[in-house]
């Protein structure tokens, strides 16, 4: 006869037996359920935050948006050396010798100078002066739209705001007071969102281009800081204001918080990694001696069962 | 407007917390609250008896 094994073999059962209703006992947890959530949303209500689009932040910081404007010239935004799947602009995090993202490649192409400024500018109409300014950047050559940009970026840090227009104490810049301030206005007009999610088809649904825009400026990192949702901030399993989160992700958001992923900047793949590895161990408990064995020799079953236990 | 206001939550939530930081955790008021309510549940589910237990009758 084969000798038994623990955790492999199901010993053969030999107790009692009893009828059980699983229909009434999902009846009765559904009814529950239901009437917690309906008392917990009268009790407490739900998440109710307003989106955060182009609109809301250039008119909430319209300087911290015409610097974001300027830093998508200079190509030196968080979009701008992203890398895959947007551009070429940086090989991405690495997972030792893998750079994952870039294996993928360039899947949704953005081009932030192309797409956030000139093309949003070109479909504004009746405006001649702007029209001047973008026939004067398309005619200079890549030197000279360099210089007018580096000029302008150096006069930046006394940008103001004042009488409705972005005021930069710069001279010989061409276009670029023009195009700024054209953009600010379209961005404060909500043009800017709307230009930026249309021409991907018959829905509108493609928020990439705002999202990728919104994320390059300060505003939107200082809201999420102010409601404790950045990444150092466990802010993966935080909600916003005082609502409970997703405690369940204290797991994945834990080695952000700690070294070397706290200061890695290869942190996301480092870290979805091990979550990955972990979840690969968890779904193949029943086959891992030692870790399949833990339940058995907690005992917490005869807790559960502890009215059998006690008869034997 | 009124009836509005009549589905509105008794006690909103709609204000920034609070946190507790130990060292490097640092975790919401509401979310250690529901994770004590999940282990009290937790230890709950393994002591309490079960439902109509001594009601069954046992039959093989």
């Amino acid at each position: 006869m084969k000798r038994f094994r623990p955790d492999v073999d199901a010993p053969e059962y030999h107790g009692p037996y009893a009828p059980y209703d699983i229909i009434k006992e999902g009846t009765i947890a559904f009814l529950v359920v239901a009437i917690l959530v309906v008392a917990l949303a009268t009790l407490f209500g739900s998440p109710d935050e307003q989106a955060v689009t182009i609109r809301t932040w250039s008119n909430a910081d319209p300087i911290d948006f015409a610097t974001t404007a300027l830093g998508e010239l200079n190509g030196t935004t968080i979009t701008a050396h992203y890398g895959a799947p947007y551009n070429h602009g940086s090989l991405g995090q690495e997972l030792g010798p893998l750079h994952l993202a870039n294996l993928v490649g360039v899947t949704i192409p953005v081009n932030p100078i192309q797409d956030f400024i000139i093309a949003p500018l070109s479909s504004v109409p009746n405006d001649h002066p702007l029209r001047v300014a973008l026939a004067q950047w398309h005619a200079a050559p890549r030197a000279e739209r360099a210089t007018w940009v580096a000029r302008y970026t150096r006069a930046a840090a006394h940008m103001t705001w004042s009488n409705g227009h972005i005021v930069v104490p710069a001279t010989r810049t061409g276009p670029l007071g023009v195009m700024i301030n054209s953009l600010t206005q379209m961005a404060r007009s909500g043009a800017l969102d709307q230009a930026l999610v249309t021409g991907h088809g018959f829905y509108t649904t493609d928020y990439t281009k705002p999202l990728l825009f919104v994320a390059d400026g300060t505003y939107f990192a200082n809201l999420a800081k102010h409601q404790h949702l950045l990444g150092a901030q466990w802010g993966m399993m935080n909600e916003t204001d005082s609502y409970p989160g997703q405690a369940w992700l204290w797991l994945y958001t834990f080695w952000y918080q700690v070294p070397p992923f706290s200061s890695s900047p290869n942190a996301d793949v480092q870290v979805w990694a091990i979550m990955m590895l972990a979840s690969l161990l968890l779904l193949l408990v029943p086959f891992i001696p030692g870790l399949r064995s833990i339940p058995r020799k907690v005992r917490v079953y005869r807790v559960i069962w502890r009215e059998h236990y006690r008869s034997l | 407007m009124a009836g509005l206001a009549l589905l509105a939550a008794l006690f909103p939530l709609d204000h920034l917390g609070g946190y507790i930081h130990w060292g490097w955790v640092d975790i919401s008021y509401a979310n250690a609250i529901v994770v004590a309510l999940m282990v009290i549940v937790f230890v709950a589910a393994l002591l309490a008896p079960f439902p109509g237990h001594g009601r069954r009758k046992e039959s093989r």
